[in-house]
């Protein structure tokens, strides 16, 4: 029975099994450069503003958001968001003085944190430039002088806003303006930090862009602003990580990222978000897609407390396509309320959505999407797939997809399923001298595994590791 | 097995609250003009070993909007339990307007339990069909009409 004998410990596994995927502790923040007061008023909109120099235009619409933001109410649907208390949130730290190039420039204890995640590491061999962000600002950035030769911009957003204001002007709050919801609206107000990209006309980064999220304040928001646009013909992958340590207060996480992809250019952003489990994540994220353009969302949940998340686009030329591969996993006390917004506006446009969602110890993991093919998206399709697998009595997974069509040409597919482990894979794999636990994280990991393909193998790796973390002692 | 025929547009609840129950829900409509039409079905199994079939079908033709709205709840502690709900639309008109909402509240794991929607026209392969074998456009899009609303 040697061909099934236990399966080798690798080095990722021992590394796995110390520190580097543990949440960890938080450093202390006396060191911190500015820490705001708790809570949201005009005053705290127009010191973010002043820090960051910004032009008077970024202003106003800070504060023409922040209008918006008190005039929305809650939102009284998905996930329970009645916990959140915005007076008890601060909006807005500077972790250190000013962005750092090289990485002996970091202060120590910044350092540490993101050592143990691996960062500095994997920049130097699988990734064309790195942006970490620590609460409200950016830390370190780097990008690889290839890319750079090229006339590739990956900064963070207020440089972008310094060294880049026309673009920024016409293209920020395009796609997902402030009054698009709640959310956006208090992220227009404060937004701090995130990402700006630019890909000149038919430049293919080869390589990853990874964008580094991390909280380390206790009842703090992190709100990141990022915008992504990729020229005619160029082609991008974006990836972003975000972890956070252990609190006890709640914490806020809401982004923003709009991404425009011109004629004929391809982007791929890509989310691994392994929140700790008081985090709110709410984030919306969209992009706008123009003739034979490409957008492929891949987005992975696995932490945070609840999580409010729906990427999408808007495909507006002739012949555009996108796709959504999403997966969640929500364990004890989490809610997962992710899904898809596919918007077709021209003719010959396809979209496809994939969802995968596993419920475990009582967690609620929910698909919630929306299809809308416009009169003029004649020939167009959409296929949805969801796929939610339970693994316990107690936890619970939701579908709530939305088909809308106004023209007679096209044609719209939803197919849903919710299952648990099959008795009978079990009994087969267990038959062949796998160990229960082992079969489960086996069947587990089939399940998910034609959307861990979509990402570079180092991920996939990492991704596949992380989910037997998590299965680690599921059974009853 | 119960059969349940769904003959009028608007809500309706259909419960399962003994076990093993099976219970088989079909509903076809048909929309033209200016008709505005919404189906709302909610399968609630309350039941272990509850099974439920359902098979919402329609047509949309002229200006007409028809809207399906499918829900199937599994209460916890309801094992055993199969649900299944299509909800399949044909849209003849481009001014018509079709909305397929096929919901899934599932609170038990030893479930299957799936749906499915679709929206389309008829396809021109099987329009080249029938005309090949000498019927006209309108009979031969009647009679796909018809086979597809056939239960």
């Amino acid at each position: 029975m040697a061909r099934f004998a236990k399966k080798q410990t690798t080095d990722l596994d021992k590394k796995l099994k110390q520190d580097s995927y543990e949440h960890g502790d938080s450093f202390s923040t006396a060191d911190y450069k500015h820490i705001s007061k708790p809570g949201l008023n005009k005053e705290i909109i127009e010191e973010i503003s002043s820090f960051k120099n910004e032009p008077k235009w970024m202003l106003q619409q800070r504060l023409k958001a922040y209008e918006i933001f008190k005039s929305k109410p809650m939102p009284n649907w998905g996930v329970d968001l009645s916990e959140i208390n915005f007076d008890k949130i601060r909006y807005y730290f500077r972790p250190t003085e000013d962005q750092v190039s090289s990485w002996q420039d970091v202060p120590l204890e910044v350092k540490d944190t993101f050592d143990r995640l691996g960062i500095p590491e994997a920049e130097q061999k699988v990734l064309a430039g790195v942006k970490t962000q620590l609460d409200s600002e950016v830390v370190y950035g780097s990008l690889k002088n290839v890319w750079a030769k090229y006339g590739v911009e990956f900064l963070s957003m207020d440089e972008g806003l310094a060294k880049h204001e026309d673009l920024v002007k016409e293209y920020f709050g395009k796609v997902i303006p402030a009054a698009d919801n709640k959310f956006s609206a208090l992220n227009a107000a404060v937004w701090s930090g995130g990402s700006f990209v630019y890909v000149p006309p038919g430049v293919d980064v080869q390589l990853p862009l990874q964008a580094y999220f991390r909280i380390n304040a206790e009842s703090s928001g992190q709100f990141e602003r990022t915008l992504i646009i990729v020229d005619e013909g160029a082609k991008v992958h974006y990836i972003e990580g975000c972890t956070a340590p252990n609190f006890s207060s709640n914490s806020l996480h809401s982004g923003v990222i709009e991404i425009f992809v011109k004629k004929g250019a391809q982007c791929q952003y890509t989310t691994v978000q392994n929140w700790y489990k008081n985090i709110y994540n709410l984030v919306t994220q969209r992009a706008f897609v123009e003739e034979e353009g490409q957008m492929i969302w891949t987005d992975f949940n696995m932490g945070s407390k609840a999580t409010m998340k729906y990427p999408g686009f808007i495909l507006a030329g002739k012949g555009a396509k996108g796709e959504v591969l999403s997966m969640a996993l929500a364990g004890a006390d989490q809610h997962q309320d992710t899904g898809a917004k596919a918007i077709h506006l021209a003719p010959h446009t396809s979209s496809t959505i994939i969802s995968k969602s596993i419920s475990k110890g009582g967690g609620r993991a929910s698909y919630r999407g929306l299809v809308s093919i416009g009169p003029k998206a004649h020939h167009s399709k959409n296929t949805v797939i969801c796929d939610a697998l339970l693994l316990d009595p107690e936890s619970r997974s939701d579908t709530y997809p939305v088909d809308k069509v106004f023209n007679s040409q096209v044609e719209v597919q939803h197919e849903a399923t919710v299952s648990k482990i099959g008795d009978d894979q079990l009994f087969y794999l267990m038959s062949r001298g796998i160990s229960e636990e082992d079969a489960r994280k086996m069947i587990v990991n089939g399940f998910v595994e034609d959307l861990i393909k979509k990402l570079p193998l180092e991920y996939a790796v990492e991704m596949n590791r992380l989910i037997d973390h998590e299965m680690e002692g599921s059974i009853g | 097995m119960r059969k349940i025929k769904l003959k009028k547009p608007g809500k309706h609840v259909i419960e399962l609250k003994k076990p093993g129950e099976e219970v088989e829900i079909v509903g076809t409509f048909e929309t033209q003009g200016t008709d505005r039409v919404s189906v709302e079905v909610i399968i609630h199994h309350q039941a272990p070993r509850t099974h439920a079939t359902t098979t919402l079908k329609g047509v949309a033709k002229d200006q007409s909007h028809l809207k399906f709205a499918g829900r199937i709840v599994i209460d916890p502690d309801c094992g055993q339990s199969n649900s299944f709900l299509t909800e399949r639309i044909l849209l003849l008109s481009d001014q018509a307007h079709a909305e397929a909402i096929p919901d899934l509240e599932i609170l038990t794991d030893d479930v299957k339990c799936s749906h499915a929607a679709s929206i389309s026209n008829i396809s021109d392969e099987h329009l080249f069909y029938l005309m090949s074998r000498g019927l006209n456009k309108k009979q031969a899009e009647k009679l796909i009409i018809s086979g597809f609303l056939e239960p």
